[in-house]
């Protein structure tokens, strides 16, 4: 399955969503507080682009969002 | 296919307590839904939900969804994408997951989708400075300059949410004078870096990676990090037409006071129908009456069960 990551802020709703996605699925991830630390929020703009939560990494791709579709394809469920 | 009494369609603050009724009224109940906990969830704090002082919308959409677990009813994360009349009674409900439910009621909670300014840069800017959900976004604009499109309580409650992170908001709107409840416009006064720019239209969102700023119709622009937009929803009743229930001209619902439509063992509640005052609580309100509706029509039409 591979290496996940998801920058997320603590209010962010689509966030929860994804996490929630990932346990019921049993996907292993580590999640980054943007809010909590401004570096990893520059990280994340310069990784992905884009000033909104969530950003998943997955493997190196970049996915912007809840996005189910792109997610089950990226985990490969 | 799997048969029910009642399918709610929209698993938001209007079909979830519907649901819970429905069930206690012994109906077979399901519950589809895109986004469970629906439109509330994205608010920061609710401080007007009876019995929660402050609760966040997050928080308040899982108690009403464990509320409905609790009562035996399950809730499919799916989207409706047809629904149709059958023969004689009952509808066949269809979802993008390629399901099919049987239902003898339906209850359209299907909510709003979020209106677009539809101007030059919001698309190419989306995500980058351009955002539909402050309660998501606000602590990545720490320090920064933003602003929220928007008149309504909603935008009001934005900026302020928006004013513990940001250096400075803005509140944009066309209209002379914004309507929060009052006592959100209260907080709104009360804020030092939020100020108020009123009749104004914004004409076009620029920036480079990056959102840097907005023009004006009336002329002049803004430097900005980020616009929040906040101008109001489109109601969902599209499927609702479709088994001819009626709409008014802004395609809202027309329901009775048992939050009945013009069709049969069709219900309908919460943001998506005719009324004007539109809250967590109304849309509960008219769920559960709807619920009741749906209970007596089954019982008044037992013949429903030979189908």
């Amino acid at each position: 399955m591979g290496k996940v990551t998801i920058y997320t802020t603590p209010t962010c709703t689509y966030c929860k969503l994804a996490k929630a996605y990932f346990k019921e699925n049993n996907v292993e991830y580590k999640e980054i507080n943007v809010a909590a630390d401004q570096s990893k929020a520059q990280e994340m703009f310069e990784k992905s682009g884009q000033l909104g939560v969530p950003v998943l990494e997955i493997n190196g791709k970049i996915i912007v969002g809840f996005d189910k579709p792109a997610l089950k394809e990226a985990l490969g469920l | 296919m799997d048969k029910y009494d009642f399918i709610v369609i929209g698993a938001g603050s209007a079909g979830l307590p519907a649901a819970v009724y429905a069930a206690r009224f012994r109906l077979k109940t399901l519950v589809i839904g895109e986004l469970i906990g629906g439109t509330i969830v994205n608010t920061h704090i609710v401080e007007n939900w009876p019995g929660e002082k402050a609760i966040t919308g997050w928080d308040l959409g899982e108690k009403l969804q464990d509320h409905v677990k609790a009562n035996d009813v399950k809730i499919v994360n799916d989207k409706v994408v047809d629904v149709s009349k059958k023969s004689k009674l009952g509808f066949v409900v269809k979802t993008s997951d390629r399901k099919e439910y049987e239902a003898k009621t339906i209850l359209f909670a299907t909510g709003t989708t979020r209106r677009k300014l539809n101007v030059p840069g919001e698309k190419e800017f989306e995500n980058k400075g351009v955002s539909y959900c402050a309660v998501c976004d606000a602590a990545l604009f720490k320090g920064k300059i933003v602003a929220v499109i928007g008149g309504s309580d909603s935008a009001a409650k934005e900026a302020l949410l928006l004013s513990e992170y940001a250096k400075k908001v803005y509140i944009i709107y066309r209209g002379e004078k914004i309507r929060p409840e009052p006592i959100n416009g209260e907080r709104v006064v009360q804020k030092a870096n939020i100020e108020l720019m009123l009749k104004k239209n914004v004409l076009e969102i620029f920036g480079e990676k990056f959102v840097t700023g907005i023009k004006f119709k009336e002329g002049g622009q803004l430097k900005l990090d980020g616009v929040f937009i906040e101008i109001g929803a489109l109601p969902n009743s599209e499927l609702a037409e479709k088994i001819g229930v009626k709409v008014d001209e802004k395609k809202e619902i027309l329901i009775d006071v048992e939050s009945k439509t013009n069709v049969q063992g069709v219900y309908a509640a919460g943001d998506v129908v005719n009324r004007h005052f539109k809250q967590a609580i109304t849309g509960a309100s008219e769920g559960v009456i709807a619920a009741f509706s749906a209970y007596e029509f089954i019982n008044n039409n037992s013949a429903m069960d030979q189908h």
